[in-house]
This record gives structure tokens, C-alpha cells and sequence, in this order.
């Protein structure tokens, strides 16, 4: 977690070097209280769904890793729920920093959790400005009562002066779509072809990985070798 | 909110975010609020940059500040120990996860009319104009003898005769070791980063044992012992907050507090407008409850805006320059702290510096000067003078827990020895970090 400044100014080889491991991608969810983001979450961290939807379902929550292969290349996704924070009150800004994706997710039964999500999509563009967008309608198993149709998603997405990457629907109940629309999301972030910003926040996010608090880093140190010559 | 919780905590600064992060992990049912709309209280990071200037009465920042979204500018400045509490809590909790953080490139020590840098190894130690060359030889036993130090081994205290944790002075210390005064000076503020000269006729142990904090934290980086994280101090009592939520806190933003109920002089609730929440205990900052809290002293500080570093310190992008006391006369020393867009707190090539002092006098903005002077050009300077609250009593009566303001030290030790001591006092034990489940996604700690 500890940032090596000098790594910034380092050679290309050493930033060849340094892509060798499998880059972690952080995504976080968006959206209203009870859209269903835990049970995207739990979907794709242990592939089960709880029905009881009271609060306890969201408790302990945190972020979760997993690898997705796109073509020859990996991608280490690293799902990051919003612990509930916005249930009453607002998410912290710090949720969305250093995010490279975000999914907006809705109740496909609710358009009020619809109409709301540009609320949400401002949130992200602000602080996490590098940030992929998805949207993500959920609860597409409640057949007879979805009241947001494909039309309105793509009006959204027009609206949006086309921010979104990718629509998906998807019924955490019974787990469709939800894999699939992970493993677009990981295609989506490991295509080479994005831009400069890209390949930066790819380095940092390496340079971010690379150091960790825990990893005491022992250098020469002025005060603890007694072995010093003045 | 017309629930029953086991406690409220009222504001979401630092010490309350940490508080907050401790109770939920220990299985109580909290409600968090703040009267703002954001998180952080007094500790956090102001963007975009005109809700700065607009803070301080001023129109909006001209354009050479660059895209005002790019800064996050503290109201208080203070570095992290990286061997010190706040990084034990951090990685306890695994708040660590939530965070990026940047070593500080170099702390400096004003002496004579200069500043020279405290030396991080052994090549700078030997150019360092701090001290002459016997001088040198002298200190660096002193030193040996201050890393080998351990309060509980008697074995370790042999090199000075005599010698005690408790009933032995730092002065005489230091006498032992024939230190002039200028090295003193250097070791009792820039190493163990004392405010004040208060800690010669006090018991060595701690002294020597902040010098090894010192010692050990350096060590783990290498250039200095500081730590900051990227986006400001502001993300420290975010990631307290989510643990706190994660945990089962409930967070409340934008709820002005117009009464804490007592009954029997013991706290039972408090009142938002027409709804009361209950609870059985309150954990609030000074500004909640003004009747409670007696003022102690003052805090002066100064946000200075740059567009270049700090001349003399190799242009570094972060930095910590200490003025002891003695150097300026003053009975405390005046801290001065350099940041900048490299930590995602200002505009590309943007520096924010800070200077600040514990308040002596009439005119706290001159009592700052020799700190201001050593920072070049200043775009805009930004000060305040904050007033230092501590409360009334120890809370265990009413149930009502007050953190006290922060200080003017450049680190968090003191912040963390309040936290724990609240902590104690509201819930008769001492924090046991091993609550902390392990939870999903807890792989990486």
C-alpha cells in the first residue's frame, strides 16, 4: 500500500517488469439502498443468494478478489460493496477513489431506483473520474412486474453522451447474467486499447501493490545499526 | 431514527470515526451522526478548492490554481508514525485496505538561521552539518544506547550508571552523554518530538522510548518516518467510518443536534429536531456539547498555497521542516509541513505548506513568522487560530465521552493515546484488536 516514488521515474524494463503480476481492478457498486448490490456482491464472491433482505445481509461485507481470463491475459477483479453507508446517509468520497470501475445498479421493478442513478453517475464522474460505467438492471426475474424497459436503459445511456460501456441484466435470485456480466467487465478492462490514462493508472495501481505496509522495508538506517562509521 | 442504540456518536472526525470503527467491531449498535454534510468534521480535507476560499471569506480562486476539483486541502496538519498507533490501528483493522500512502521524502531541523536535514542514514549522518565531529562520536553512543534501551530489562540501562526509567532525568541523560545544547535541542524535537523542554526534569524512559518510535519508524522507509496518505488526511476518518458501516454502524450526514437527553444525570438519548434516539452512552467532539468542555489553550495555523517547494530541501515534493522553541525563544516549537500534487491534494505543480505553533501570545500570526519565512513566495495564505478544548470530567458519570481538540503535535500519537483512553473509559477494557473478524476480501492483510 506504501507508493515508492522513485518506481515513477524507473525504466521501461522495470515497467515491463512490474506488469508481469496480474493487475487487481477495483470495482464498486452504485445505486440505491435495496436495489440488490450485497447480493450482486455475495452472487459473485460465494455464487449464493439470501433472501432475507434486512439489514444484516449487507453486515461484514467488505471486497472481494477473483481472477477472469479475457482471450491470453488475466484480470483480477476486486468487487468493492458499499457496507450500507447509503442507506440514510451518503457514501464517503473515498469509496470511489482509485476505482476502475463502476457498476450502477437498479431494480428493474423500481423506477424510482432507475430515475435516480444519474444522481449516482454524478458521484463517480467526481471522484473517480477514470472510472469504466456499467449499468446494471437487476431483479430480471420478477418477469411480469419489470417497469424499466431496454428502451429506457438506452435513452439513459444516450442521455449519458454515452459514458456507459456496457448494459446488462441480470436476477441475483436465481444467478443469470451475473457471471456474464462480470466476465464482460473484466474483457472491457483488459482491453489493450485504452487510452494513455489507462496504462498510468495501470502503473500505479502496480506501484500501489508492490509495497505494503506489512513488508518492513529495512534500508540502511541511520539510527538502528550500530555497525554505523561516522 | 426513533431507535434504541447502545451508543451515539456525535461528529465524524478522526477520534470519533476511530471510536465509532472500535464499538461496532465489538458488537455494539451505533448511530454515527454529524451536523455537516460530509464527513470528517475538522478533519477533513476540503475540495474543490473554492469551498476553501469560501470558507475564509473569499472570491473564488483565479484560474491559475488549475482544476479546483484536484485539490483536498486539511484543516490540520499532521503526518503518520509509520511504526506509530495510528498504523497499528490501521492495519489491526484492516483500515489499511481502504487507503494509499507516500513515505515523506525528508524532515528538517531549524538551527541557527538554517535548516539542515535530520540525517536518514549513515552518508548523510556523516556530511550532516548539524554537529562537529566530536560531537558526532558522542551522540551516536548516546543513540546506541537509546536503541538498545528496553524499560524492562535492566541489562540494557548498564552504559549510563546509575540508571532508572523512572527516577533518572532526561537531563542527566544527556549529561552523561556530554551532548551540547544544540544536539539537545535536535534530539528532544526533532527526534522525540517533544512541543517543549518540560521532558529534561521527567523520567528518561519515555523519552528514550519516542526516540526509538522515531528510530523504528524510520527504518521501515528509509527517508523519514512520516507517512501520508493520497487525497489528504480527510480519507483517515472515511475508512474509519466504512469500517464502522461494514461492521453495522448506522451513518447519518446533515442532522443537526439540538439536545442530548439525560435522566438522573445519566445520558439516555439525543434529540434531532422531533425525534429522540435512544441510547445509553454518547461519544461526541468538543464542538457537541460547548457547556461540557473548558478551553486550555490555542492551536494558530496557516495554509500556504506554493507553486514551488521549500528552497534548501532538495526540492522535495513532501517534507517536515521542526523549529524548537529555543532556536526562535519561543516555550514551543512551530511546525512546518509541505505536501503537493504528487499526494493528490493539489493541482499539477501546486504545493500546500502549513505552518502552525501552540499560541503564546496576543498575536499568534506573528508568532509564526520564522516558520512562514522559510516557505518563499506564498500565493495565498490561509490563517486560523482554533481554540483547544479538553473535557470537564472523565465521562464514566454522565456516559458522555468528549474527545479532546486536536493538539498542535505534527503526528497522530496523541490523537490514538485519546482514542484508547475514551475508549477504556466508555467500555471499562482495553480495545482487543482481535474482534476484528476475518471477513471476505480480508486476503490482502
Amino acid at each position: 500500500m506504501l507508493i515508492e516514488d522513485n518506481k515513477f521515474t524507473g525504466t521501461n524494463s522495470e515497467r515491463v517488469m512490474a506488469s508481469v503480476k496480474v493487475p487487481e481492478q477495483k470495482i464498486i457498486l452504485c445505486g440505491e439502498y435495496g436495489v440488490g448490490k450485497s447480493s450482486l456482491f455475495r452472487r459473485y464472491a460465494t455464487n449464493t443468494f439470501v433472501t432475507a433482505t434486512d439489514r444484516k445481509s449487507t453486515l461484514g461485507l467488505d471486497h472481494y478478489e477473483k481472477v477472469y481470463c479475457s482471450g491470453d491475459k488475466e484480470v483480477k477483479l476486486q468487487l468493492w460493496d458499499t457496507g450500507g453507508m447509503e442507506r440514510v446517509a451518503s457514501i464517503t468520497s473515498s469509496y470511489y477513489k482509485f476505482a476502475e470501475g463502476a457498476i450502477l445498479v437498479f431494480a428493474l421493478d423500481n423506477p424510482d431506483s432507475f430515475n435516480i442513478l444519474s444522481q449516482h453517475l454524478l458521484d463517480i464522474v467526481t471522484y473517480a473520474e477514470n472510472a469504466k460505467i456499467f449499468l446494471c438492471g437487476n431483479k430480471y426475474d420478477l418477469k411480469s412486474q419489470i417497469q424499466v424497459t431496454d428502451a429506457d436503459m438506452e435513452n439513459f445511456c444516450e442521455q449519458c453522451h454515452n459514458l456507459i460501456s456496457g448494459i446488462y441484466k441480470t436476477s441475483c435470485k436465481t444467478g443469470a447474467g451475473v457471471e456474464e456480466m462480470f466476465t464482460d467487465i473484466a474483457r472491457q478492462l483488459s482491453d489493450s486499447n485504452r487510452g494513455l490514462l489507462y496504462v498510468l493508472s495501470m502503473e500505479m495501481r502496480e506501484l500501489r501493490s508492490s509495497g505494503s505496509m506489512q513488508n518492513t522495508v529495512q534500508s540502511a538506517s541511520f539510527f538502528t545499526a550500530t555497525h554505523y562509521a561516522w | 431514527m426513533d431507535e434504541e442504540y447502545d451508543c451515539i456518536v456525535l461528529g465524524t472526525g478522526l477520534k470519533e470515526c476511530i471510536i465509532s470503527g472500535m464499538l461496532s467491531v465489538s458488537g455494539k449498535k451505533v448511530l454515527h451522526m454529524d451536523r455537516n454534510k460530509y464527513y470528517g468534521g475538522e478533519s477533513a480535507s476540503i475540495t474543490p478548492l473554492e469551498d476553501l476560499f469560501t470558507k475564509f471569506g473569499l472570491p473564488s480562486p483565479e484560474e491559475t490554481y488549475g482544476r479546483t476539483r484536484d485539490w483536498n486541502v486539511d484543516l490540520i496538519p499532521k503526518f503518520l508514525m509509520a511504526n506509530g498507533q495510528l498504523v497499528k490501528l490501521l492495519i489491526h483493522t484492516g483500515v489499511t485496505r481502504y487507503l494509499e500512502f507516500k513515505s515523506v521524502e525528508g524532515s528538517y531541523v531549524y538551527k541557527g538561521t538554517k535548516i539542515s536535514k535530520v540525517p536518514a542514514d549513515e552518508k548523510e549522518a556523516l556530511t550532516s552539518d548539524l554537529m562537529g565531529m566530536f560531537e558526532k562520536r558522542r551522540f551516536k553512543n548516546f543513540l546506541v544506547f537509546a536503541q538498545d534501551f528496553k524499560d524492562d530489562d535492566p541489562g540494557s540501562w548498564k552504559a549510563v550508571p546509575g540508571f532508572d526509567p523512572i527516577n533518572t532525568t532526561m537531563n542527566t541523560v544527556f549529561a552523561h552523554y556530554n551532548l551540547d545544547k544544540n544536539t539537545i535541542d535536535f534530539t528532544g524535537h526533532a527526534l522525540a518530538l517533544y512541543r517543549d523542554d518540560d521532558y529534561l526534569t521527567k523520567p528518561a524512559g519515555d523519552t528514550l522510548k519516542r526516540i526509538k518510535l522515531y528510530s523504528d519508524s524510520l527504518a521501515r522507509y528509509g527517508k523519514s518516518p512520516y507517512l501520508y496518505p493520497l487525497y489528504g488526511l480527510g480519507e483517515l476518518p472515511q475508512g474509519f467510518a466504512r469500517l464502522s458501516a461494514i461492521y453495522g454502524g448506522t451513518y447519518m450526514l446533515d442532522k443537526p443536534i439540538d439536545e442530548i437527553v439525560l435522566e438522573d444525570g445519566k445520558v439516555t438519548g439525543v434529540r434531532s429536531g422531533g425525534e429522540t434516539a435512544k441510547c445509553k452512552q454518547v461519544y461526541c467532539d468538543p464542538s457537541y456539547v460547548p457547556d461540557r468542555v473548558q478551553k486550555v489553550g490555542q492551536v494558530v495555523r496557516a495554509i500556504c498555497l506554493l507553486d514551488h517547494p521549500i528552497s534548501n530541501t532538495k526540492d522535495a515534493l513532501s517534507t517536515q521542516i521542526i523549529i524548537p522553541q529555543k532556536q526562535v525563544n519561543r516555550n514551543s516549537d512551530i511546525y512546518v509541513s509541505l505536501v503537493s500534487y504528487t499526494h493528490q491534494v493539489a493541482a499539477k505543480g501546486w504545493f500546500i505548506a502549513m505552518v502552525s505553533t501552540t499560541v503564546e501570545t496576543d498575536n499568534p500570526e506573528a508568532e509564526i513568522a520564522p516558520g512562514l519565512n522559510l516557505l518563499g513566495p506564498v500565493k495565498q495564505k490561509f490563517v486560523t487560530v482554533s481554540p483547544i478544548y479538553k473535557p470537564q470530567d472523565d465521562g464514566t458519570g454522565n456516559q458522555i465521552f468528549i474527545s479532546e481538540s486536536y493538539d498542535a503535535t505534527s503526528h497522530f500519537e496523541t490523537t490514538c493515546l485519546d482514542v484508547l483512553s475514551i475508549y477504556r473509559r466508555g467500555t471499562g477494557d482495553d480495545f482487543d484488536f482481535s474482534k476484528v473478524k476475518h471477513n471476505l476480501g480480508d486476503e490482502d492483510m
